[in-house]
């Protein structure tokens, strides 16, 4: 096999793949050397490729600012648990749909998909949660309305339903009770597809400060997006607000260097879920 | 047992799929019992935080009033429903709305799944790893921050000027005002949506394509099949069902603009609403001083309602091409 | 076997039926019982609960703690600020009302919900308890003229929150370019329109007219004047009124109190407003106004004056153009600010005013204690008190000068707008400009200004709600281009002019007027 002969398709997604890259490699370039760049810097240009005039103004101000230690904490409870609690719930529900069961699977689908259009709106859920479970200022509020995504139920199931199904028979011949093949077969055999919609949860926890704003009122548990929200929200409101005598923030800088406050734990834990996608995929290059 | 007999009835429907999975059909009946346990939490979960809740969608249909709450407030009738539908702009306002986010689904899916593709060929695990990293990020980055990004490109820092019409200078072509120009704004909200979700999508197709047998390849290989002949025969065809529910989940949704991005972008900019105004931004615009949550229910309940049928025409049509690939 | 199946599913539909019925009837029975949520519990410790817009002020903790152990020690309970952010506070705060929280004050104006609230009956009618002569340091400190014009229909539903008597918008101009012009005493609108055009001509990188995206509604037909609009700036004495903040304002008969007939007519009507939009128009078109001044944000603008790249921008009678002289002078050297009022007649115009407070501190009717409440706004009207929250612990948070000057030390920063802005108890900043020392001094005296005769007139949106709501996104449509000069004025106008028409211009316009002739007869 000519292995190192690249063929005309393999050379357009290098150029493709390049381009993309570059497409988001400079933004994202732009972003950081932007929260090193001085607020006046920034005013005057817009944006710097490389930051001309030092300045950490806005580092200093996130990271002095009240409670972000606390804020991390928080961010990282409600993604960890939230993560794990979510993956096995969905899975569960994933399966049962994936099965295609008479009776069960067709009404679950049908059941899990219509919270996906239709929503009672902010004051029911806001009544149910606050008057009802009494979950204020506990994690618990920001993780468990968002518990389910109906949209990752979904891309599970379709990835469930791409497993081999003589594997299951031929566990079923054996002797192997359902539970026993979900757990042992089934989740063993979907780890790319695990990583993903677990990759997609800890994402959602990991931004979501909506939740976080409605039931948690307590400043010292603000998860870290709330906390940033306030910081961005802050900055551009109406007219009709009387202007304080605050000290000089740097608008453009803060809310750069807030970016790249969310994104570095995301892009730090990043690998461990692409470990599991990324396996699979090189044999059918590699081989090539 | 005559309960038993009309549960079996399914089974009685034309085998579509392999035979493999006519036979699943019949199997886990015995089992069924315990198999319920593993949907039991998320049925829990969708009763309580998602069907309990839907009750309040009583105040779409009430005159809302902040002291009575939505439950006690009095009835209304349709009349919640009526200010945007009787509005001169409902129009062209669910004109964009579809236009925009039919133009949205269908370029973001596109660009995820070639995408996906190309960066399978791609080799070196090195190069591959940090790709993969790097197309993913602009989906954390904040509409706000895109907002900023954009009106430099477009207009410079000051207002005047901006990357692109310096570029457009370079080329001879005369400059133009972007953030008073509609036309162009359905296609650079596109790009935008493009880039913030074409990476994060592309994972999903990634580990579907991981799903698919190393055999499937080497079988192509051995008939002599080019890279590109497999990609197009074989990946594409086998990433057609993950494809098919994406876009199945998104026409339900399309009757909400994305909020968001949208806002963020175009905010109060009047002279670009021709091409951009959606139902969300337009109700939002609308309602912001009144704090009515009676005229903003009734509005999710039309873009629900409306999104469902849309759904339901989608899955038949689905169901009649291609059943596998039904999500039902 | 498969009836498993039946009586699982039988089980969890009845299961999930009963359940939903149960938080029904949950649900309706609930706002007639008295429900303790949240909130302290009466009698013991109680602690107000508090709701604050904005972020939690850098060192907030401590000086929250300093405040409790006074109030603890004088009145015998605490307080227990929620700050919420300020894109979500409007819904946020509404959301609490419908919910019935038991949350004490609130931050309310007519462009948060405050009509809607006390329409429904939400807030509590203060009367009563501000003349049960309980609350001297309040009464002592807020105008009583101030308290009659923010009565609506006789009504008192929030304690006005001020820190200057009238609020008027002007220019804040870079005096030294001014001078570097040859133009060291710039007083009217002439003067500021050579200004401008001489910095776009010497000034290649500076854009004269500084513009955000939350100001269109104020340039042309605004109360009391509009920003760009000379003839209003020559006559300030035009009544304007709307049904709400960013839907059409109406221009009202300036002899209504004599004929009894308000007879409103839609702003581009009234005298003076077409020519300013054909004026503003040429400064859009001469480059004078920066061109994204639809989409630019009003703090990325303010940082852009402070870089030192605009030659003007909007200032308020409140005081704090001059503190952003630090940040500039660090960016440009030798930079220096001054208040421009083009008024006709300078300090002795006389102009309109309606003395509407634009923020008001609220009491809801579940809370815990009104008349706590009230006491808490009695408390914050005490210099110390007021002090102590406003600019935090002297000494770290800020350094006293003289009796009514003070030196900001730390990055301390309180929404005093929102619980405890006194006009009387309020400091200035140290390094106060001369100019806008003059305009803030001349703001405090209510015999500046000639009372708005349609002062206190609060017209209800409600009849009208649904045109109201389509006139709104008419005006953000096709007004607003409008009035920073983006489009074409004729075109422009006639646009807006069939949009609003088709939104129901004829009724809003019949309504204002009926509700507006009722207020003059109530006069």
């Amino acid at each position: 096999m000519s292995g190192k002969k690249l063929e005309p398709f393999t050379v357009v997604s290098i150029i493709g793949v390049s381009f993309a890259v570059l497409a988001c490699a400079i933004p994202f370039w732009m972003i950081i050397s932007g929260s090193f760049t001085s607020e006046t810097e920034l005013a005057t240009t817009g944006y710097s490729l490389f930051p001309a005039a030092f300045d950490l103004t806005a580092y200093k101000m996130i990271f002095t600012g009240p409670a972000v230690l606390d804020a991390y904490f928080a961010s990282v409870f409600i993604t960890v648990v939230g993560t794990a609690l979510s993956l096995a719930v969905t899975s569960g529900l994933s399966w049962v749909i994936a099965r295609r069961l008479p009776g069960i699977s067709r009404p679950l689908t049908v059941f899990a998909y219509l919270p996906m259009l239709f929503s009672g709106g902010l004051v029911p859920l806001y009544l149910l949660v606050t008057q009802y479970l009494k979950l204020q200022n506990s994690y618990f509020s920001v993780i468990l309305p968002l518990l389910v995504m109906p949209f990752l139920v979904f891309v599970q199931v379709s990835a469930f339903r791409q497993l081999p199904e003589s594997i299951f028979e031929s566990a079923k011949i054996d002797g192997a009770g359902e539970l026993r093949i979900f757990f042992t077969i089934a989740i063993p055999l979907s780890k790319p597809i695990l990583a993903v919609v677990g990759l997609f949860y800890a994402v959602h926890y990991w931004n979501d400060w909506f939740m976080a704003l409605l039931f948690i009122d307590d400043v010292h548990k603000f998860p870290l997006p709330l906390v940033l929200q306030n910081l961005i929200s802050n900055i551009s409101f109406t007219q009709m607000l009387p202007q304080l005598a605050e000290a000089a923030t740097p608008v453009y800088q803060l809310r750069l260097a807030l970016t790249a406050v969310t994104i570095g734990p995301i892009l730090l834990a990043y690998p461990f879920a692409q470990r599991y996608f990324v396996k699979g995929i090189t044999l059918g290059a590699t081989k090539g | 047992m005559s309960t038993l007999q009309t549960r079996q009835e399914p089974q009685t429907r034309p085998p579509s799929g392999p035979p493999g999975r006519r036979r699943a059909r019949r199997g886990p009946v015995r089992t069924s019992w315990t198999i319920g346990l593993l949907a039991l939490p998320a049925v829990v979960f969708f009763l309580v935080f998602n069907y309990l809740p839907m009750a309040g969608l009583v105040v779409a249909f009430k005159q809302f009033d902040v002291n009575l709450g939505i439950f006690d407030s009095p009835w209304n009738g349709l009349e919640n429903f009526a200010y945007f539908l009787e509005s001169g702009d409902a129009a062209r306002i669910l004109f964009n709305t579809l236009f925009l986010n039919i133009l949205f689904l269908i370029a973001t899916l596109a660009a995820g799944m070639i995408l996906a593709i190309m960066l399978n060929e791609i080799r070196s695990t090195f190069f591959k790893r940090v790709s993969q990293s790097v197309v993913f990020f602009p989906y954390f980055v904040s509409p706000v921050v895109i907002s900023i990004i954009l009106q430099v490109l477009l207009a410079g820092a000051s207002g005047g000027g901006g990357a692109v019409n310096d570029a457009l200078g370079g080329l001879g072509f005369p400059a133009v005002d972007w953030y008073t120009e509609p036309g162009p704004w359905p296609w650079i909200l596109t790009v935008v949506k493009v880039w913030q979700l074409g990476g994060y999508l592309s994972v999903i197709f990634l580990a579907a394509i991981t799903g698919i047998p190393e055999e499937v390849y080497e079988a192509g290989m051995i008939d002599g099949a080019s890279r590109a002949q497999m990609a197009w025969r074989i990946t594409l065809p086998l990433l057609k069902p993950t494809a098919a529910v994406l876009l199945v989940l998104g026409v339900g949704r399309i009757f909400y603009g994305d909020f968001g991005t949208i806002y963020a972008i175009v905010g109060d900019n009047g002279t670009l609403f021709d091409s951009t105004d959606v139902i969300d931004t337009y109700v939002f615009r609308a309602l912001r001083q009144l704090g009515d949550f009676g005229t903003t229910a009734a509005v999710g309940l039309f873009q629900s309602v409306v999104g469902f049928i849309l759904v339901l025409i989608a899955v038949l049509i689905q169901r009649k091409y291609s059943k596998e690939t039904s999500i039902l | 076997m498969s009836h498993h199946i039946m009586s699982r599913r039988r089980l969890l539909a009845t299961g999930g039926g009963l359940s939903l019925a149960a938080l029904l009837a949950a649900c309706s029975d609930d706002s007639q019982k008295p429900q303790s949520t949240g909130g302290a519990a009466s009698g013991g410790a109680l602690a107000l609960s508090l709701l604050l817009p904005g972020d939690l002020p850098a060192g907030w903790d401590p000086v929250l703690a300093e405040v409790n152990k006074k109030l603890q020690a004088d009145l015998g309970f605490t307080i227990k600020p929620q700050f919420i952010p300020w894109t979500s506070y409007g819904q946020q705060a509404l959301l609490k009302f419908t919910a019935g929280e038991k949350f004490d004050t609130a931050l309310q104006a007519r462009w948060l919900n405050m009509t809607q609230l006390a329409a429904s009956g939400s807030i509590v009618e203060l009367s009563s308890l501000l003349s049960s002569g309980k609350y001297p340091n309040l009464a002592a400190t807020i105008d009583p003229k101030i308290i009659e014009l923010n009565r609506w229909s006789g009504k008192l539903y929030g304690l006005p929150q001020i820190n200057s008597v009238a609020r008027f918008h002007h220019f804040s101009i870079r005096q030294d370019l001014a001078e570097k012009l040859g133009m060291s005493d710039i007083t009217d609108f002439a003067g500021l329109e050579k200004f401008w055009y001489d910095v776009k001509q010497k000034n290649k990188d500076i854009i004269p007219i500084g513009v955000s995206s939350r100001m269109p509604k104020l340039l042309v037909a605004w109360n009391p004047v509009g920003w760009l609009n000379p003839y209003m700036w020559d006559n300030p004495t035009m009544s304007i009124a709307s049904f709400t903040g960013d839907s059409l304002n109406f221009v009202l008969a300036a002899d209504g109190k004599q004929t009894g007939s308000s007879n409103p007519i839609p702003w581009w009507e009234a005298p003076g407003m077409v020519d300013a939009l054909r004026k503003i128009r040429k400064y859009y078109q001469d480059g004078l106004i920066n061109k994204n001044a639809l989409t630019l944000d009003t703090k990325a603008l303010d940082s852009q004056f402070k870089a030192g790249r605009v030659a003007s921008s909007w200032a308020m009678t409140d005081g704090l153009s001059s503190t952003a002289l630090p940040e500039l002078t660090k960016n440009v050297p030798g930079a220096m600010i001054a208040n421009v009022m083009p008024l006709k007649g300078g300090e002795s115009a006389k102009p309109y005013q309606t003395f509407q407070s634009d923020n008001f501190v609220v009491l809801n009717a579940k809370g815990q204690s009104n008349e706590k409440a009230m006491q808490l706004q009695d408390w914050v009207s005490i210099k110390e008190n007021h002090d102590l929250l406003n600019y935090g612990i002297a000494g770290k948070d800020w350094n006293p000068i003289g009796e009514d000057k003070y030196e900001k030390l730390s990055t301390y920063t309180f929404p005093g707008f929102a619980l405890a802005w006194r006009a009387k108890l309020e400091r200035r900043v140290k390094d106060m400009t001369e100019s806008e020392t003059k305009w803030f001094d001349w703001a405090q005296d209510i015999n500046n200004f000639t009372i708005d005769p349609y002062a206190s007139f609060v017209p209800d949106p409600e009849p009208i709600k649904r045109e109201n709501t389509q006139v709104t996104a008419a005006m953000t449509q096709f007004a607003n281009p409008l009035f920073i000069g983006a489009v074409d004025v004729d075109q422009g106008l006639d646009k807006l002019k069939k949009a609003l028409d088709r939104a129901g211009l004829a009724k809003v316009q019949a309504e204002m007027a009926k509700q507006a002739d009722a207020y003059l007869k109530g006069q």
